[in-house]
């Protein structure tokens, strides 16, 4: 930016003056010296409305806000303007006259064909004013102390003698200046300062209309009274007093524009034939019309600017622009590298800068860098014509200038309003993916922005510009030094003046400062993201450090190498490095570092690159130059190229030939080393190789022995070598004075060759084996270069599959297809132990199963044996299960059972009990059997694993019940009749009434179900006798003694009980009532050999009860036999015992002809009304006439109960009987001979109807009649 | 498709390391500088991947990265393995579906390439070839002429406006 006069760059703003807040020295003086409190509040406000103008504006090239601020110049109150026309020469009188500035003035610097000059804008910001604002004091008389406002003062009239004349000189000199800036049209304000106690005074609007009216001063916004107030205050006056003259600049400033643009119309009118009034002695030629226009059209568009009116301002400098290239475009107009040329170009270039910054004012990015780009190529265009094309640095320096300058605006912008657009891909809207909506939409740039965009006009941010301009320097030093090479070649005596000025430029700190301020920018616009690597501002950095290595700041140069090497070596790209390294290995020799270029070449030899491709020698010649010219800076260290970071100089690569081994057992290796194939190591001295293995295996050591010349010539076809260095012992020692194993072989790699040194590792403890490093050493002279190399690190990736060589001549490979094979694991022996489980599945439940473990060490190692058993557990409802084993029990896990120690070929065996009860079904068990060797080793450490085994053995134990049970439950109605009400015996607490409940028979069925059968012992029937139910018998009680002892398989076992049952009176159809016993069985299991198990007892629970409900039965009571011509009786017991009805109840005995009785009884009748729970009994005596099975009389019972409701309901609704009449119902007849219900029948006989029916409400009752 | 000047493409693999760099029809000494676009690209890439993240956006497209002297794309296929290209600069319009067509067009050869069965010959132990790092390293190596000769084809076709119909 300092490139260009800064009155042509900078944000134009309108001017203000202001005079009358000069300070005498003196005073300041005193003012710092005294204390606030005393100081004079007049000087305190003037310096304050200094400060407070001035800070309103400072000049800057970016600033877009429209706020109304002046830039305020203080001036001298006597201050004057420049001369608005020049006098006329003496010599033409009757010329017209012109502005100093004019190109017609001859005294002018654009005379005669000047554009427009810095100095016609300083004019305008720092010689003329839009606004003059006047500070003055006041007079204030003195004021009398004490003074009565009622009593005549005698000395008024004198003091307003004295402010009369006081302010008649006042008016005199405001109308002094009045009257020069009314010759230039500026606004005339004045401010009088007074103090707070004048502004009260009644005189004051009288004195201060005189004033106005004396000095002539405008009636609106010219003349403001001030007092001492506060720095707020101040501010809000100073804002106050921009906002009331800021109409009047702009006025000034529009008068300006109109006063331009009328002789710029009169200019084009008489353009054709405009003949300047010149006279020819001067010899050069006066402007052309182009010029006028581009003269005017530059100072509306600056008017424009003054007046804020961005729109109106960057039309005028565009026209301007465009008449400027026109200007360009003929170098009969503009000759090229003139004083005229060299001014239009700046003005060209500013003009530019103003229309870009006018766009982004507006955020019109692309328009501004179009703008820009456009501007570069029409230059750059020209530049060719003028003989500056882009071979010369003039054309370079011009480039980095305008992207200077760009940048430099961007930056300015940025750090206010500027905001850089993000050019991320837009989604096309779906709207516009329709061609015709597409064509319909008067936004058709929008549409055509969201498909794409055009590269050249995406703005970035100023790092950019200032990285480009960095470019363009480079440039214009290389064609400068390359000038300089054809000057000096040609003997140019006399330099051109501009390569004169060049020799001066340092433009290497130019590139530098234009590197570092984009490097800081780049920074600063990086993603904060956490992955962020800074890989522009690495590639920047990586030009900083070009850059000062080109100025011979070779440490600065290396600082930054060593940490732009970092990244671009993790991230393998070398091409990069290539050029770094070269250039960093020329800092490095440049200061004499010899170990930094020892290691740079190391490194460039292991990433293989070479910036000769016509010389593979060149760095490895370099290398052994620098080690035989030069000396180490400590003579007798050892220097350590650690080449970690980069590639390696061979390719290394450690295989295995298996990936376990047993311990003792040898595991063959091979170790190979690759040289590069493009870049010659050969001659490099190596001395020694040492291999580094893991743990305590020795170092090998490889010194190099040079092969005799003959050998030397065939080994040198030879692609792959071999070198044998035997086995190694763990923990071994060596013969030699460090306790290394120091093998011969030739250390020389040729192009491309292999060496590969193969040998086997033995250890007798288990441990992971493999090479730890490798250090290369190379001696020459009084270096010593240790070159560290990991065991396994390749520099491409086409060497990557692990290769076991197989024959030498020719060379072989296996590729070895395995995971890890850099690295072995030596093991112990697995042990050999046999463990047996055995058991008679399945297990019964209630018992406890025996299972036996036999295990067996079958190994020759002494073993300590530990059993482990997990019982899983169970999803089975109500299982129970667990362990028992030598005295510990658990439900889940035992751990840590002993065997013992077992010597090889012993054996024990262990029985473990598995005891299961409530529910059968599966049982799964862990048993681990560990084993551990007792011998210890001697090398053994802490931290070497003990030799140990396991061997697992999973068991699933089906678990089922011996002897299942199954029910048969009849329950027959009571047959005793009943107790009467009154009955005192009911009352007694243990009276037991099954009435209503009957009696149960239950007959249980044990059937074995354990293939092996059991022994039973005992089966026991234990009375649980309850409040609702007992036993009353049951047959176990009878016979014992007499039971089958062993139960097989099917064999089944039944036992009949009777419970007389005595439901309670909230007893309901869906209760049950437990079970009043349990059969106990106790058994033992029948082994196989005859002999029985442990006793085992289970548990069968008699079943619940419950007993059927009834309602209205009648029981017939019918002997089994009867002998002929005997009478007998037969008893029929009606029993209501519905809850709640009565019954009515009708017997019908109907005698037929056939029947083989005589009955003497009720034939038919009603029997009382039965009152629930109430029961009454008929007998009829019978004499049988006929022998054998023979029926008894039918007999029917009916409830008529319905038949009576329903009359008695006829009578009261008044004898109609329109329904038909309700049957009777038959009542059932048991023969209670036969009467037995099951649970089953008694719920599902309730719908049952039909002849199954009919049977059961009559009764058929047979008797056998004997004779 | 108006013609678009290619200058020059480059391959990296989701840990950065370069894959492959071709440029077309630069002098020799340039070839180097598209080493370093493709390399600071990587950073306008990253941020890109991040504010795609955030925005929970799939395209594989990322934009107009940076613009020196030339303008510089890129794209990253779903297993990150990210596409640089280099445009000429010419003032006019780019737009977004032809520079998608190429980004698609590379990855097609790309993902042909990787799909070279011979490659897994010397890649040792991973049996996932397409997510192998190592092995998509090597396919860039000048042992392998068909994915360079792919690219090349784009470039040439590019270059001679002839359209690129995505394969995709």
């Amino acid at each position: 930016m300092n490139s260009y006069p800064v009155e042509l760059l900078a944000q134009l703003a309108p001017v203000m003056f202001v005079a009358g807040l000069d300070i005498p020295l003196d005073a300041q003086e005193a003012l710092q010296s005294t204390p606030p409190k005393y100081q004079d509040p007049f000087i305190v406000l003037a310096l304050r409305l200094r400060e407070a103008l001035v800070s309103q504006r400072k000049p800057a090239m970016w600033q877009p806000e429209k706020s109304k601020t002046f830039q305020v110049a203080l001036v001298d109150p006597e201050v004057r303007f420049p001369p608005r026309k020049m006098p006329p020469p003496e010599d033409q009188p009757f010329a017209q006259t012109h502005s100093p500035l004019s190109p017609l003035t001859p005294s002018s610097p654009l005379y005669p064909d000047g554009l427009i000059a810095p100095i016609w804008i300083r004019k305008h910001t720092s010689l003329v004013p839009s606004v003059f604002v006047l500070f003055k004091r006041i007079y204030e008389s003195p004021q009398p102390a004490n003074r009565n406002p009622l009593d005549h003062d005698p000395e008024a009239k004198e003091r307003e003698a004295e402010e009369r004349k006081r302010d008649a000189e006042l008016s005199a000199e405001i109308a002094l200046r009045k009257k020069s800036t009314n010759e230039r049209n500026i606004k005339l304000t004045v401010v009088l300062m007074a103090s707070r106690r004048m502004l009260d005074d009644p005189t004051l609007d009288g004195r201060l209309t005189y004033i106005r009216r004396q000095s002539g001063l405008d009636p609106r916004a010219a003349l403001f009274v001030l007092s001492p107030v506060s720095p707020s205050e101040i501010g809000d006056f100073v804002k106050s007093l921009q906002e009331a003259l800021y109409d009047p600049a702009v006025e000034y400033y529009t008068n300006h524009s109109k006063r331009v643009r009328r002789k710029r119309n009169k200019h084009a009118q008489a353009s054709s034939g405009y003949q300047l009034p010149l006279s020819p002695s001067y010899g050069s030629r006066p402007l052309r019309p182009e010029g006028w226009t581009v003269r005017y059209e530059y100072k509306m568009a600056c008017f424009a600017e003054f007046r804020g009116e961005d729109e109106i301002a960057l039309k005028h400098y565009q026209d301007s622009y465009n008449a400027l290239h026109i200007m360009f475009g003929s170098t009969a107009i503009l000759p090229p590298r003139t004083k005229r040329w060299a001014e239009a170009k700046v003005l060209a270039d500013c003009i530019n800068v103003k229309i870009c910054k006018l766009y982004l004012y507006n955020n019109e990015h692309s328009l501004a860098l179009a703008h820009h780009n456009s501007h570069m190529r029409k230059i750059s265009d020209l530049s060719r014509g003028w003989g500056i094309g882009e071979e010369t640095f003039e054309y370079w320096a011009w480039l980095a200038r305008q992207n200077r300058v760009f940048a430099e605006l961007l930056e300015q912008g940025t750090r206010t309003t500027l905001k850089i657009p993000t050019h991320l891909p837009v989604k096309p809207p779906p709207a516009t993916a329709d061609p015709r909506i597409a064509q319909a939409n008067p936004l058709e740039s929008d549409s055509l922005k969201s498909l794409g965009l055009n590269p050249s006009q995406a703005l970035q941010h100023p790092g950019f510009y200032y990285y480009m301009a960095a470019r363009c320097t480079e440039n214009r030093r290389d064609r400068f030094l390359h000038a300089g090479d054809n000057e000096v070649a040609m003997h140019a005596a006399a330099a051109s003046p501009g390569f004169a000025n060049e020799k001066k430029v340092d433009h290497l700190s130019i590139v530098l400062e234009l590197y570092t301020r984009a490097y800081e920018l780049f920074k600063k616009y990086a993603p904060r993201i956490p992955q962020n690597q800074g890989r522009q501002t690495l590639w920047i950095a990586y030009r900083i450090a070009q850059t000062y290595y080109q100025s011979g700041k070779f440490e600065m140069a290396v600082r930054f190498f060593e940490r732009i090497a970092k990244t671009y070596r993790r991230e393998k790209w070398e091409a990069m490095l290539q050029p770094l390294l070269t250039t960093w290995f020329a800092c490095a020799r440049q200061l004499g570092n010899m170990e930094m270029c020892v290691q740079l070449l190391l490194e460039m030899l292991g990433h293989g690159l070479n910036p000769d491709s016509d010389d593979p020698d060149a760095i490895q010649e370099d290398l052994i130059a620098v080690l035989k010219t030069s000396m180490p800076s400590t003579p007798d260290g050892v220097l350590v190229a650690d080449l970690s970071e980069s590639d390696p100089l061979l390719d290394t690569s450690v295989v295995f030939w298996k990936s376990e081994v047993t311990v003792g057992e040898p595991a063959a290796f091979q170790l190979s080393l690759a040289a590069s194939s493009t870049l010659p190591i050969s001659s490099l001295p190596f001395t020694s190789l040492s291999i580094h293995f893991l743990g305590e295996f020795p170092t090998v050591i490889i010194r190099h022995k040079a092969l005799p010349t003959n050998e030397q010539e065939k080994e040198d076809l030879s692609l792959v070598k071999r070198v044998d260095i035997g086995s190694l012992q763990w923990g071994a020692t060596v013969l030699s004075d460090d306790g290394s194993l120091v093998v011969e072989a030739d250390l020389r790699w040729g192009l491309g060759s292999t060496m590969v040194i193969c040998g086997t590792l033995t250890s007798d403890i288990p441990v992971s084996m493999s090479v730890e490093k490798l250090v290369l050493t190379m001696k020459e002279g009084s270096w010593s270069v240790e070159l560290p190399i990991l065991p396994n690190s390749r520099r491409s990736i086409a060497s990557q599959v692990p290769r076991w060589l197989s024959s030498l001549s020719p060379p072989r490979f296996i590729p070895i297809q395995r995971e890890h094979t850099s690295s072995v694991t030596v093991q112990y022996r697995p042990h050999r132990i046999y463990v047996a489980v055995s058991n008679d599945a399945p297990a019964y439940l209630g018992e406890e199963f025996p299972i036996i473990i036999d295990i067996i060490n079958g190994d020759d190692r002494e073993l300590d044996i530990v059993i482990d058993v997990l019982l899983h557990p169970t999803e089975i409802e109500e299982a129970v299960s667990y362990i028992t084993f030598d005295s510990e029990q658990s439900a889940a896990l035992i751990k840590g059972i002993s065997c013992g120690t077992l010597s090889p070929g012993g054996k024990v065996s262990k029985t473990l009990n598995l005891g299961t009860s409530g529910a059968p079904g599966d049982r799964m068990l862990d048993i681990s059997v560990q084993s551990r060797s007792t011998s210890i080793s001697a090398k053994l450490s802490e931290s070497t694993p003990a030799d140990t085994g396991e061997t697992l053995r999973t068991l699933v134990v089906s678990v089922i019940d011996p002897i299942n049970v199954a029910y048969d439950v009849v329950y027959k109605r009571s047959s005793k009749p009943q107790r009467s009400i009154a009955d005192l015996e009911t009352y007694e607490g243990d009276y037991w009434d099954d009435g209503d409940g009957g009696v149960a028979h239950v007959v249980s069925k044990f059937s074995c179900a354990a293939p092996s059968g059991v022994h039973v012992e005992s089966v026991k029937l234990t009375r649980e006798d309850n409040s609702q139910a007992k036993i009353t018998s049951c047959l176990l009680d009878s016979d014992t003694g007499d039971l089958i002892e062993d139960w097989l398989c099917g064999d089944e076992f039944c036992d009949r009980c009777q419970i007389s049952i005595a439901p309670d009176d909230d007893y309901s159809k869906e209760d049950f009532i437990a079970g009043p016993g349990t059969y106990e069985i106790t058994w033992k299991r029948i082994l196989p050999e005859g002999a029985y198990g442990t006793s085992a007892t289970s548990y069968y629970r008699l079943p619940s009860l419950q007993p059927p409900p009834e309602s209205l039965i009648a029981l017939m009571d019918v002997p089994t036999t009867a002998t002929m011509h005997q009478p007998f009786g037969i008893q029929l017991t009606v029993r209501n015992r519905h809850p709640s009805r009565s019954a009515y109840v009708v017997v019908q005995l109907e005698p037929e002809a056939t029947d083989a009785f005589v009955v003497a009884g009720l034939r038919n009748g009603r029997l009382p009304i039965l009152l629930p729970g109430c029961e009454e009994v008929i007998r009829w005596n019978l004499i049988p006439v006929e022998c054998g099975f023979v029926k008894i009389p039918k007999i029917k019972v009916m409830n008529r109960r319905k038949v009576i409701d329903q009359q008695a309901h006829a009578r009261v609704t008044g004898g109609i009987t329109g329904e038909d009449p309700a049957p009777e119902e038959p009542v059932e007849i048991v023969d209670i001979r036969w009467d037995d219900r099951s649970v089953v029948a008694a719920s599902s006989d309730a719908g049952t109807t039909g002849s199954g029916a009919v049977n059961r409400y009559i009764c058929e009752a047979v008797v056998l009649v004997l004779p | 498709m108006a013609p678009l000047r290619l200058n020059a493409v480059a391959f990296v693999s989701s840990q950065n390391h370069p894959i492959l760099i071709r440029t077309f029809n630069q002098p020799k000494q340039d070839e180097l500088k598209y080493h370093y676009i493709a390399h600071t690209s990587l950073d306008v890439i990253d941020e890109r991947i991040t504010a795609a993240t955030a925005t929970k956006s799939t395209d594989c497209y990322l934009g107009l990265l940076y613009v020196e002297d030339v303008a510089v794309y890129g794209y990253m296929t779903p297993l990150k393995v990210k596409i640089i290209l280099a445009l000429e600069l010419s003032d006019a319009l780019v737009r977004d579906a032809d520079i998608v067509a190429i980004f698609k067009a590379l990855h097609t050869a790309y993902r042909r390439s990787i799909a070279n069965p011979f490659l897994k010959l010397n890649s040792p132990g991973s049996e996932n070839i397409v997510t192998d790092h190592s092995t998509i390293i090597y396919a860039g190596t000048p042992k392998w002429k068909a994915f360079r000769r792919r690219v090349d084809e784009i470039g040439k076709a590019v270059s001679t406006g002839v359209p690129i119909v995505s394969s995709a």
